[in-house]
């Protein structure tokens, strides 16, 4: 009885292997072929694909990478392994128990039954996730461990149907069997393997963010990790209030032109909550920051997976012939640098660069005053002798910064208010008056003495700083 | 078929029986150009030059050995380009990879084109299609997000990886304003990931914990080999002077890249960075000299619209099924299921 041996040591090897490395055995066959890519026609083939069209998924995608697919194959397995394990007690106590050969042979049948599905992954991988998919269902698997198993049993024994009714019943309740316990030596060992943690590392790795980002850096699905904190900071910390939101367009390109405060530069978020908040569309606003914010450890790097873009004609540009919603800081480090004695005083606006930008896109401007950032840590002073070395502008010195240490960085609870102003509409000129200096700084002109107005009536109608 | 059809449409740019000269057919993109050409029915002849003969070499390719650091490379290759009528010239003699060999990569990549440039003048040949690579735009602090053709190249020339490179464009853009009759094409490829190929940027990734700069995490891209090798037979088929940026769709931070090839990032802080790289690189223990560090802080990304508009370029692979299929490749190699041969 050779056969049985045999099951049986797949059956023990089984569980190993569903435990392992995530299936590794990629397209061995095409990666070994020696001369590798034969794909030109693909490559080359005319037909247009449009850059914004959904990519039909690559076949030769990683199982490892679709973390949610493999623990769901994993548990499929795992809930199988127990089917097959109550199958075998069942037949078990069912059965004569003097039939010993057919009780050993009862669950290495079953246990055959999902290996077709492991050796997918060692042969072809090329349709390895569609392979897989069809088994999200509890449905399927156990169709096929029983139609399998009727396989295995006529094979061997044809002449003992009576006796297997008994075996499909089980698994009929699939999807409310509990779990079968597990012995404590089957955790213990599980989890002293170092498969358990890399399994775990890899099923971690690629939590809290996208596996493409757009391309400027932007990643929905760290924002959405972020948002609770940033809900927070809008509704309870800073307790915005945001009028105007209307004068932003629901579609179609446009320029958000605010005046730019606060230490720790939050405006540009706050902005971007407010617009997706409470405009009606609920449109992404994305917004320029300085090179200082964008290469900034760690700061910089999480801007721009909030939709951060560094400050820069080609960027904005792109980011504008794309229909986005762009927040511009004309003030730039001086605004964010200004010292609390200047606060609410906007400062020159760089040199019209983003008027010239809008003129020769024709996009509308609208500009916006935020009120309450500037007190949410007063700069006070500013030395600037080191900074070159710590390669910032320079280090503020609020009333708690270096007094409490990085924590003195926190902004204060002001209370904030955001106002949106009557659009700009610059469609009446043409792409030429760009290289109009004169008209382009009274453009600049324009915006800077709206939004400065809007501050100037926000400021003095406001009693505290903390409570509006 | 496609393409076929296409080409005989566009008359005038199908020459029956071209003749095509590869230099630097040993290397990755060589030997699978060679393989792609012998296929190709309108190619007559394949002319591979090298120092080994190309492992896809078959009945069309004559092998001539030619060592382009030697002085009498320059006399050997016109001669070569003469009798053989050599039509289209692909220059791919490049490392691949930084080279602890200063002398030899300059003499190879820098000299080495100046003598190919000067045959090719000599032998008037009619189409030079030269590799070159997006990081030579450098990793600057004040790179736009997406970096054009027209972008300068700005890498930093101390380093003498860049420098070559650097000095083998300025060499090609002579050579198209004394000849400008000739087409030149220059294809400025992303780092080149895929199951096969190996250089520093798969070195790198297959590391068991990856050096990363801490608190950045730049945006990368990269292009897939098929991809990349697809390009250059494009640009071998039809005529398209100018200069391109091959690169994968799609951008991936640097840190997703990492957890998608399933490694373990170190932080290390930028400041202590240079020098620690600079002793691994001394010792032989890492993939690429300090300088190549900029790219782990700042961005180099380039625009590769124009090849998509003018050339037709439509890369199959996004950055990161680039990334997915070098890393299925890797995780054969890490447990040694994978056997190649070297390219």
């Amino acid at each position: 009885m050779t056969r049985p041996k045999k099951t049986t040591a797949r059956a023990a090897s089984k569980p190993k292997r569903a435990g392992g490395p995530r299936p590794a055995p990629k397209k061995k066959a095409a990666a070994a072929a020696p001369p590798p890519p034969r794909k030109p026609e693909r490559a080359a083939a005319p037909p247009k694909r449009p850059a914004s069209q959904p990519r039909t998924p690559a076949p030769r995608e990683s199982l490892a990478a679709e973390p949610s697919v493999v623990a769901q194959i994993r548990e499929l397995e795992a809930q199988l392994d127990r089917l097959i394990d109550q199958a075998s007690r069942h037949e078990l106590s069912g059965l004569a128990p003097d039939d010993e050969d057919e009780v050993e042979e009862a669950p290495a049948a079953v246990v055959a039954a999902p290996l077709p599905l492991d050796d997918d992954d060692g042969d072809d991988d090329d349709d390895d996730d569609h392979g897989h998919e069809p088994f999200a269902g509890t449905a399927r698997p156990a169709e096929i461990s029983s139609t399998e198993i009727t396989a295995e049993y006529d094979v061997p024994d044809g002449g003992r149907e009576h006796s297997r009714p008994g075996v499909p019943e089980p698994r009929a309740s699939s999807a409310g069997i509990p779990p079968a316990p597990e012995s404590v030596f089957d955790t213990a060992r599980e989890l002293l393997s170092s498969d358990f943690y890399l399994r775990k590392w890899g099923r971690l790795a690629m939590r809290g963010r996208s596996e493409e980002v757009d391309d400027f850096g932007y990643d929905p699905i760290y924002e959405a990790k972020l948002k609770p904190l940033l809900d927070f900071l809008y509704t309870t910390y800073f307790r915005v209030e945001t009028t105007g939101v209307e004068h932003v367009p629901a579609q179609g390109r446009c320029v958000l032109v605010a005046n730019h405060s606060g230490t720790l530069p939050l405006d540009g978020v706050m902005i971007k909550i407010a617009v997706k908040r409470e405009h009606p569309a609920g449109r992404d606003v994305r917004w320029l920051t300085e090179d200082f914010i964008t290469h900034f450890p760690y700061l910089g790097s999480a801007m721009n997976r909030l939709g951060a873009v560094r400050a820069n004609q080609e960027n904005a540009e792109r980011l504008l012939d794309k229909d986005e919603l762009v927040t511009v800081f004309p003030e730039g480090v001086k605004g964010i640098g200004k010292l609390f004695k200047d606060r609410y005083r906007l400062q020159r606006f760089g040199r019209g660069g983003f008027i010239k930008l809008c003129l020769r896109t024709s996009t509308p401007i609208v500009p916006v005053a935020v009120m309450g950032a500037e007190e949410t840590s007063p700069l006070l002073f500013k030395i600037e002798h080191l900074s070159k070395a710590l390669g910032v502008p320079y280090i503020p010195v609020t009333p708690t910064f270096p007094l409490l240490g990085p924590l003195g960085l926190l902004p204060a609870p002001t209370k904030w208010r955001i106002q949106f102003g009557e659009p700009l509409d610059l469609s009446g000129h043409g792409p030429e008056a760009a290289d109009d200096e004169i008209l382009v700084g009274k453009l600049g002109e324009r915006v800077r003495a709206s939004i400065q107005g809007m501050l100037d009536r926000a400021v003095g109608a406001r009693k505290s700083v903390f409570f509006g | 078929m496609v393409l076929l059809k296409r080409n005989s449409s566009a008359a005038g740019l199908v020459r029956p029986g071209r003749i095509v000269t590869v230099t630097g057919a040993a290397s990755f993109l060589g030997t699978n150009l060679v393989g792609l050409l012998e296929e190709d029915e309108r190619v007559a002849r394949i002319v591979a030059i090298d120092i080994k003969p190309p492992q896809t070499a078959q009945r069309k390719t004559r092998f001539y050995e030619v060592d382009f650091t030697q002085p009498t490379a320059e006399a050997r290759l016109s001669e070569i380009f003469a009798t053989e009528r050599t039509d289209t010239l692909v220059h791919l003699a490049f490392l691949a990879s930084p080279s602890h060999g200063i002398a030899v990569a300059h003499e190879l990549e820098s000299v080495g084109t100046r003598h190919v440039l000067v045959a090719a003048r000599h032998a008037a040949v009619r189409k030079v299609v030269m590799w070159s690579q997006t990081v030579l735009y450098g990793a600057n602090a004040s790179n736009p997000n997406f970096l054009t053709e027209k972008h300068p190249l700005a890498a930093p020339t101390s380093e003498p990886f860049y420098a070559d490179k650097l000095e083998a464009e300025a060499e090609l853009a002579r050579f198209a304003q004394k000849e400008p009759g000739a087409i030149v094409t220059v294809l400025r490829t992303a780092p080149i990931l895929g199951p096969t190929i190996h250089n520093y940027v798969t070195r790198y990734l297959s590391r068991t914990v990856v050096p990363t700069m801490m608190g950045f995490d730049p945006l990368v891209q990269f292009v897939h080999e098929i991809d990349a090798i697809a390009a250059f037979t494009l640009a071998v088929d039809r005529d398209f002077p100018g200069i391109y940026n091959i690169v994968a769709d799609g951008v991936l931070p640097l840190s997703t890249v990492i957890k998608l090839a399933g490694r373990l990032a170190v932080p290390i802080p930028h400041p202590l960075a240079h020098a620690a790289g600079a002793a691994l690189w001394l010792a032989h223990m890492s993939e690429a000299p300090p300088s190549f560090m900029h790219h782990l802080r700042f961005l180099c990304v380039a625009d590769g619209a124009k090849a998509k508009d003018k050339m037709g370029f439509r890369p199959a692979y996004t950055t990161r099924e680039a990334v997915l299929d070098f890393t299925s490749a890797q995780r054969l190699r890490d447990v040694k299921l994978l056997q190649e041969t070297p390219a």
